[in-house]
């Protein structure tokens, strides 16, 4: 049923150069119909998964680096706001306190003409009745009394009065 | 050589050929062509399965060689391992499935149940490794690894040279040779016992041819693990 013979008993040289020719032709059509795509393929794939992490970080170090220009900035306005606000205040504060000086000064520039006004008008006031209290008192006096006193006199008897009058005030 | 039959054998240019060998041979080839073929058509930078597969089996050989053979050399070897490895696989599963007698004379079987061809395998790796030995540290330094660490060593390793060859074609030839003939053994048991002794030969038909499945791709595996060490022995010099 079986029959073995012994190793080198019968050498079957045409089938080791069988085989090694066989083997070598099949490694060469392996390499051509798929060793060197397969592997050039891998080499691509893994080429390329390099490059995307590459620039993944590229693009993450540039993202960061954005947010860091962007919060510089940000901070930037916001300080620049400040001093915008602050300069505005100081500005309003300065405006009120002129305002308020320039209103005071005003006031007081007023009341003072004012008061001249009225002293200017009460001198005014003061003359005119001293001329007409003169000029009446002399009327009356000559209506009422005769004609016996004249003008200078009676100017002097009202002079006289009046000064009593205006001490009296 | 061979297991239930016997050798359609003859003679051309003065060397003697196995009809058997040659077609399993022939068609162990023709198999692995036609497998990595199909797999490697449509190529894409995202692989689609048959490309999954292939490219599994690329870096399975690539693991296989490049974990003995450092840095360039591994990358140059890489088909070598490929191709080993695949050819290996469907010899040795080959005659698992398919097995053709003629009239007593084996015509398709699985090629590495050969001695002749298992060792011609094994001296392909050692003359690979010789090859590239020299290449890589030049004829002077290459021979002078035989007289490490001391002289009297080139025995040592002279000898081992050879054991390495032996061993390294038997081991294969050994396992495959054993998986078919207690294969043949209980096909010859249900065939010639009646209908109860074929039925009751069913399973373990199954569970041997299992086993041998296993062992087949085991020693595939083995096989071009070991020629890598091999190879990576001859390309490095050796610390004293």
């Amino acid at each position: 049923m079986f029959s073995y013979s012994v190793v080198g008993a019968q050498l079957y040289t045409g089938d080791m150069v069988f085989v090694m020719i066989s083997f070598l032709i099949l490694m060469y059509l392996i390499k051509l119909v798929a060793w060197k795509p397969i592997t050039k393929m891998m080499q691509n794939r893994s080429d390329k998964i390099a490059n995307d992490i590459d620039s993944a970080k590229e693009s993450r170090d540039k993202a960061a680096e954005l947010a860091q220009k962007r919060q510089a900035e940000l901070a930037k306005t916001r300080e620049d706001a400040n001093s915008l606000i602050n300069t505005a205040k100081q500005n309003g504060q300065r405006q009120r306190e002129q305002i308020v000086e320039d209103a005071r000064q005003e006031a007081s520039n007023l009341k003072s003409s004012a008061e001249k006004d009225i002293e200017q008008q009460r001198q005014e006031a003061l003359a005119n009745s001293r001329k007409d209290v003169a000029s009446l008192s002399i009327e009356i006096a000559s209506k009422i009394i005769s004609k016996e006193l004249n003008e200078q006199d009676q100017k002097g008897l009202v002079d006289s009065y009046i000064e009593g009058l205006g001490k009296q005030k | 050589m061979s297991i239930g039959g016997s050798n359609h054998t003859f003679t051309f240019l003065g060397l003697t050929f196995n009809a058997g060998n040659m077609i399993s041979i022939l068609l162990a080839c023709l198999i692995v062509l036609a497998l990595v073929f199909a797999l490697s058509r449509h190529i894409t930078m995202k692989p689609g399965k048959a490309q999954n597969v292939l490219e599994y089996a690329v870096d399975f050989t690539n693991g296989i060689v490049g974990s003995s053979v450092p840095g360039e050399a591994s990358k140059m070897l890489g088909l070598w391992g490929f191709t080993l490895f695949m050819f290996l696989l469907v010899a040795n599963n080959m005659g698992l499935f398919l097995h053709v007698d003629v009239s007593g004379i084996t015509y398709v079987k699985s090629p590495t149940s050969d001695p002749v061809v298992t060792m011609t395998f094994s001296l392909m790796t050692l003359t690979l490794a010789q090859f590239l030995g020299v290449r890589k540290l030049g004829y002077k330094k290459h021979f002078e690894n035989y007289l490490k660490p001391f002289k009297l060593f080139l025995i040592v390793n002279l000898f081992e040279e050879f054991t390495n060859f032996l061993t390294l074609g038997l081991r294969l030839f050994g396992n495959i040779l054993s998986g078919e003939m207690l294969l043949t053994m209980i096909t010859g048991m249900a065939t010639g016992g009646g209908p109860v002794m074929w039925i009751g030969m069913l399973p373990l038909e199954l569970i041997w041819q299992g086993f041998s499945v296993f062992i087949s791709c085991i020693q595939a595996y083995v096989f071009v693990t070991l020629s890598s060490v091999y190879i990576s022995q001859k390309i490095e010099v050796e610390e004293v």
